[in-house]
């Protein structure tokens, strides 16, 4: 596979970190023009058109879930999307008390299996995935401007690099994990550095830093889709708790037409 | 002859006055008693009314109508979900059977795990239309939000223990899950918008949500709901029974299955519903005591309580009053013996005794029951906060005492009565004593 990669040796998480403790040191951008409407609803577009894959996509996810006063977990989930009509499926395969579990989502239904009890539950966009601080849209295809209205908040220094931070809110109507999200975008690359999300009460949620991006060539774009190959999520609320998500094995050619079906995840325990 | 009486019991009742008058010291300590008995009485009575308004009030908003129809539906003999079909039809039977109906209100019903950030709970839910049930918004106390954006779809309101259980405050995020009338689990994400004050137990796990979103949670169509609450005008809630007889009569000759006559509430037929070998509709029809019945005991408990203190205080006076006659005749024993001599009828000497002790006892209790009232209408002024403890049972976060003006009359009579009563037998005796004998005392 005609495969460039990109790596993002983020050795600034530290000042990443630190940026994120100290925010007041980071803003510069207000001696920048604020963005108009449009032009910020176009980077998002650029963001969001990046991480497109127009096709299907498949790929393993290793979940290392750290929790307070808790032993670490590390799930290892193989995930599934198409882009035409969103459907989306993680199968957990191990740990072994975990293995056969796994999130379906099709027609904007997220159904959960547990294998244990042999029944399926609607769940909503909320749901941690396998109890960790990931949401499902972490393995979905980008679909910010779709989603969201931005506002402009100007740039900061993330560490060396200059993002331009937006200020998302939920459109009406949108099944979202979170309703409020701050975005920091890196001005150079159009990746995403580093999230913040928050319920409508103004309480910060969770933390999200996008330590690395990877490209891969896909052959249903006819191009390049960006995914990032390592995301730390910082829990906000049980501060002691994050997830290291890390997405290997990416392989975006077509997968069968009827692996997106209940019974396919259900003989997958059997 | 009627002008001679009136002249005589003037008289009788001055001459009462300025004996009471003439031993103001013993009149002053045993009206100050029965004073003070009297306003205990209105207060209690007062706690006990307030308890049971507050408790009819906040279950008649919160959680029942005065009549419910409410019931089951079973896809399976052994899944029961409390939900009414085609409720339309229900409530235009329920319109022709009930002319004492004030208006209804139709409400869905739930039991769902509540998760937030940082806890769950299992709660109540209640799928409420907010614009058109006005006097929720007079019954809650809002700590924060504001209940007209209950309106909106995917929104809560949570009583502030629940959200503090929680964690949550207005504008975070619930996910409620729950399993649906065919057994599958589903969620729904929802936003706090209001936090109301605590209403005591029914407040404890009961909360609500737009009715649409109830549906949208159990997978119900717009025909169903969970109950039709029905408001009975004031001065049937008396006869709640027979209309819940007759409602019962109108719905079974209509055609619907109905439940056998059941005094408990909804929730705790969930057993013996799933148990029975049948499915599809049944109606339910039940009275507002009959879906509070779990905590009526309170009601009663506090009614035991009042009714111990009550005749202890009762027996508090008459002892009072008894021992502090003993002593009057004793006092006045030349006296009694004076105006026997000079003519008075034995008669005449208890009524007297008697007199005083009413004049002083109709006083006392006069005093007694404005002092009552003053109190009570000062506590309820006060807003005096209650511990969250006792808020439990008492269903309101401030002490309310409701004090009637029947009770006012109450009291003053039976304790009037009871003062004449216990003056009685000294009068006899006193009544019965030789004039000879009485005028030779020395004590």
């Amino acid at each position: 596979m005609n495969q460039q990669t990109k790596r993002w040796t983020f050795a600034a998480l530290a000042a990443v970190t630190t940026l994120n403790l100290f925010p007041g040191a980071g803003p510069a951008g207000r001696a920048f023009a604020a963005l108009t409407n449009t032009q910020m609803v176009d980077l998002l577009k650029m963001v969001d058109d990046r991480q497109k894959n127009n096709g299907d996509w498949r790929a393993q996810a290793y979940l290392e879930q750290k929790e307070k006063d808790k032993v670490d977990t590390v799930y290892q989930t193989e995930y599934f999307r198409r882009s035409s009509d969103q459907k989306f499926m993680i199968l957990f395969t191990a740990p072994k008390s975990s293995a056969g579990q796994g999130y379906l989502r099709i027609d904007k239904n997220l159904w959960f299996y547990d294998p244990s009890v042999g029944k399926w539950e609607r769940r909503t966009e909320r749901e941690r995935i396998g109890g960790t601080n990931s949401r499902r849209s972490d393995f979905d295809e980008s679909r910010l401007a779709e989603e969201y209205d931005p506002t402009d908040e100007g740039e900061e220094k993330l560490g060396v690099y200059t993002a331009q931070k937006l200020k998302l809110t939920g459109k009406s109507g949108q099944d979202l994990a979170f309703p409020i999200v701050h975005l920091w975008v890196d001005k150079e690359s159009k990746n995403i550095l580093k999230r913040q999300e928050y319920a409508l009460s103004g309480r910060l949620l969770r933390t999200s830093y996008y330590t690395k991006w990877k490209k891969i060539y896909s052959p249903s774009k006819k191009g390049d889709t960006w995914y990032p190959e390592e995301i730390r999520f910082y829990d906000e609320v049980e501060k002691a708790n994050q997830t290291l998500v890390l997405i290997k094995a990416v392989d975006p050619n077509a997968l069968p037409q009827n692996l997106f079906t209940k019974a396919w995840l259900e003989s997958k325990s059997r | 002859m009627p002008s001679q009486a009136g002249s005589k019991l003037f008289v009788d009742l001055t001459i009462a006055f300025r004996n009471l008058v003439q031993h103001r010291r013993r009149t002053l300590f045993l009206g100050l008693a029965i004073a003070a008995v009297t306003a205990l009485l209105v207060l209690l009575t007062g706690l006990s009314t307030g308890v049971r308004e507050t408790m009819i009030d906040t279950a008649t908003t919160l959680s029942t109508g005065h009549v419910n129809v409410g019931g089951f539906y079973k896809v399976t003999a052994g899944q029961a979900a409390p939900v009414v079909t085609d409720y339309k039809k229900v409530l235009e039977i329920a319109k022709t059977a009930v002319p004492e109906m004030a208006f209804a209100v139709q409400r869905g019903r739930g039991w769902a795990k509540v998760v937030s950030d940082t806890g769950s709970m299992q709660l109540g839910i209640t799928g409420i239309d907010i614009k058109s049930e006005p006097k929720v918004a007079q019954a809650l106390q809002l700590v924060s939000g504001n209940l007209n954006d209950l309106a909106q779809p995917g929104t809560m309101l949570l009583f502030d223990n629940q959200s503090e259980k929680l964690g949550v405050k207005v504008g975070d995020a619930i996910t409620i899950s729950a399993p649906t009338t065919r057994g599958t689990n589903n969620t729904i994400d929802v936003r706090v918008v209001a936090i109301a004050h605590s209403l005591g137990m029914l407040s404890t796990w009961n909360s609500f949500i737009p009715i649409e979103s109830l549906r949208a949670l159990y997978q119900l169509n717009q025909g169903s709901t969970g109950v039709i609450q029905i408001m009975l005008k004031r001065k049937d809630v008396d006869h709640i029974p027979a209309i819940a007889g007759r409602l019962r009569l109108a719905l079974d000759q209509a055609g619907y299955r109905m439940m056998e006559p059941d005094p408990r509430a909804f929730w705790m037929k969930f057993q013996s519903v799933s148990r029975e070998d049948w499915t599809g509709q049944k109606l339910d029809v039940t009275s507002w005591e009959d879906e509070i019945s779990f905590m009526t005991w309170t009601l009663q408990a506090l009614q035991v309580l009042s009714t111990v203190l009550i005749v202890i205080l009762v027996a508090i006076i008459i002892i009072g009053i008894m021992n502090t006659m003993w002593i009057a005749i004793r006092e006045r024993t030349r006296e009694i013996g004076t105006l026997r001599a000079i003519g008075m009828h034995r008669r005449e000497v208890l009524w007297m005794f008697l007199l005083e002790s009413i004049m002083l006892g109709f006083g006392a209790t006069i005093g007694g029951v404005i002092a009552g009232a003053a109190i009570a209408a000062g506590l309820n002024a006060a807003h005096v906060p209650v511990p969250t403890g006792l808020q439990f049972f008492l269903m309101s976060p401030h002490l309310h005492l409701s004090v009637h003006g029947s009770l006012l009359v109450q009291s003053v009579l039976i304790i009037t009565l009871v003062t004449a009563v216990a003056a009685f037998y000294p009068s006899m005796k006193a009544a019965r004593l030789q004039p000879v004998d009485a005028m030779s005392h020395f004590g």
